[in-house]
């Protein structure tokens, strides 16, 4: 007899995996409840509405966003492309749309670091917008690293759709662009957003690239991930704190808005 | 009317090859094959939605070949209807008179017309096409593509995912419809019941290729290869030869492969052939009589009785197996019993030979 047979087996294998994720989850919580032990509320609160902090909150709050509407701008269109369109070399540029999002954002910062020292790249920044240790180059820094994930996340959306709705609407007299307007637009709705929450919740997040290219000074190019890394460089441990728990904030509200708009969907 | 000159279509798997069509102008035309014969992609095709590589498809007289699914005006109703998830059934059946921008009043006048028609009056403003059941779903796409007015009507497998009853209904109402408006129409299936009740004519179609378009009466009484033949159903399908044959009197004599059973036939045909009969022209009888002046009467012993409802299904053995139909009362006023021996007796020129 084997004790793995029979509804014991099956036990022991359900206790195996389910002990394997509330392990992880245990793992998370307690790190985050051993940082709000080590921070008193008043604390938290006097941080959170210094000076320094409401910059580096709005500086996020703009920067992720301006990222991602860039991304979404181009992100929809390649990603219908990519999606519903057949073309020589799809799959190497299929490939090629992975690479921003396995490779770290420090190379991908330093490899617009040194485009901006190229003559094309120095010649954008005398003449054209200035990107180098200033805002714009967060927003780039941000936009390089999520718009692939971007493009990714909308694409399987596309894809769910497929071409058939469109082809049904175009044998009733749309042509292609009422047919994307009038069907695969409105029916992916709910996944382009979802996408494009998860792209800004990246993008507040993002550390590496935006370090490299904007660089880390106080109360000029200070995003929250940047606070985090100011804080612990001067060992200010509480105010560290305080800001990883208001990126903790900002992602838990994102993530559950994608749960509540993946939801709402058209089944399809 | 509609006509397919030497097409060629590749998509994906399929390989669609010399297909030629005509279909007249209101006409019924069902396009019969298996699955996977690629049926599916040659309505697409008409539809706009693949491009041939090689060939011509026209409209009337206009060659429509290059022109996109909305330049064509096609109603184009899919196997799995769909039916645009964001919009409600009145929507749906609306969204090709609102691309076009017809007049509010337009519009409410042909919705009324159509849904008066297919009977869907009831289920209009239901809020998420999903929750109607198969039968109402398709007739809202009929709904849909017929609304536009359409030149020619594309019906894939409208039937096929629907319970037997609804199934039975909708077919009657095809039929109803198509009296109604005449719309020239393409209806692919591959059910050959539903081929004989609704076509005028029938194209049947396997492995891209289109094997033989004819009456339904000519595809089932005459089909032209083994292939249409067994995929029409047609029994007493056997191989043989034509080992005799007397042009002048047009009798010739068929030997049924690997036996020694000769079959009189009028065929001018020689060498190797198929050879069907059809079960209901065959009869029996207990006794042979000069009156019979029928060529084929063989001698044999029945070796199977199938009922099947109003029909009887007789196999009778005379070295090779061939099966007769009888009515359920024909049936019953015989004695016939397994084992009974038993003429078979059927005409020369109901012998189909190809």
């Amino acid at each position: 007899m084997n004790v793995f047979n029979g509804i014991f087996g099956e036990r022991i294998f359900k206790a195996a995996t389910l002990s394997a994720l509330i392990f992880f989850i245990l793992f998370l919580v307690g790190i985050v409840v051993s940082m709000i032990c080590y921070i008193s509320s008043d604390r938290f609160i006097s941080i959170l509405f210094s000076k320094e902090i409401i910059f580096a909150i709005k500086l996020s709050l703009i920067t992720a966003t301006i990222a991602v509407l860039i991304s979404v701008a181009i992100g929809i269109p390649a990603a219908y492309a990519l999606s519903q369109t057949e073309f020589w070399g799809k799959d190497i540029i299929d490939t090629i749309l992975d690479l921003p999002i396995v490779i770290s954002p420090i190379a991908l910062g330093a490899a617009l670091l040194i485009f901006f020292s190229t003559p094309i790249g120095s010649g954008i920044e005398e003449h054209g917008i200035k990107f180098v240790f200033v805002i714009p180059g967060i927003i780039l820094a941000q936009f390089v690293v999520v718009s692939a994930l971007c493009i990714r996340l909308m694409k399987s959306t596309f894809d769910a759709i497929g071409s058939r709705y469109e082809d049904v609407a175009r044998t009733l007299g749309c042509n292609k662009f009422q047919a994307f307007f009038k069907v695969t637009l409105p029916l992916a709705k709910n996944g382009l957003l979802a996408a494009g929450i998860l792209t800004w919740a990246r993008a507040i997040g993002e550390f590496g690239a935006t370090v490299t290219l904007a660089g880390a000074t106080a109360m000029k190019t200070e995003t929250l991930p940047i606070a985090i890394f100011l804080s612990l460089a001067s060992a200010d441990v509480e105010k560290a704190i305080a800001v990883i728990l208001i990126l903790i904030i900002i992602s838990i509200t994102s993530l559950f808005a994608i749960r509540k708009i993946a939801g709402s969907g058209w089944s399809i | 009317m509609i006509k397919i000159h030497d097409l060629d279509v590749d998509v994906g798997e399929f390989h669609l090859r010399d297909i030629n069509i005509e279909i007249k102008k209101g006409e019924y035309f069902v396009i019969l094959g298996p699955t996977g014969s690629g049926k599916t992609v040659l309505v697409e095709c008409m539809a706009g939605i693949h491009n041939p590589c090689k060939g011509e498809i026209w409209f009337n007289d206009g060659n429509v070949t290059l022109l996109t699914p909305e330049e064509r005006e096609t109603g184009y109703v899919p196997q799995d209807y769909v039916l645009f998830p964001h919009l409600n059934a009145l929507e749906n059946i609306q969204f090709g008179l609102k691309i076009k921008n017809h007049s509010k009043k337009e519009i409410e006048k042909r919705v009324g017309e159509v849904t008066n028609r297919l009977n869907i009056k009831n289920i209009l403003y239901r809020q998420n096409p999903k929750t109607l059941s198969g039968g109402e779903k398709q007739r809202v796409a009929l709904a849909r593509a017929l609304i536009i007015k359409p030149r020619l009507l594309i019906l894939d497998e409208p039937l096929s995912a629907l319970d037997p009853r609804t199934h039975e209904e909708l077919q009657r109402e095809l039929k109803r419809i198509h009296k109604e408006i005449k719309t020239t129409t393409i209806h692919v299936t591959h059910d050959f019941e539903e081929a004989i009740s609704l076509g005028d004519r029938i194209a049947v179609m396997n492995n891209g290729k289109i094997i033989q378009i004819g009456t339904p009466d000519e595809i089932f009484r005459k089909p032209k290869t083994e292939s249409v033949a067994k995929f029409v159903g047609a029994e007493n399908l056997f191989k043989g030869k034509v080992i005799y044959s007397d042009n002048g009197k047009g009798i010739s004599r068929i030997r049924i492969h690997g036996m020694d059973t000769n079959i009189f036939s009028l065929t001018e045909k020689v060498g190797a052939v198929y050879v069907s009969i059809h079960p209901e022209d065959i009869v029996l009888s207990e006794a042979v009589c000069k009156c019979y002046n029928d060529k084929n009467i063989l001698k044999g012993k029945i070796v199977n009785i199938m009922d099947k409802g109003s029909l009887v299904r007789i196999i009778v053995d005379v070295s090779i197996p061939l099966t007769v139909l009888l009515t359920r009362r024909a049936y019953l006023e015989t004695e016939l019993k397994k084992g009974s021996e038993i003429y078979v007796i059927f005409k020369a020129m109901n012998v189909h030979v190809f």
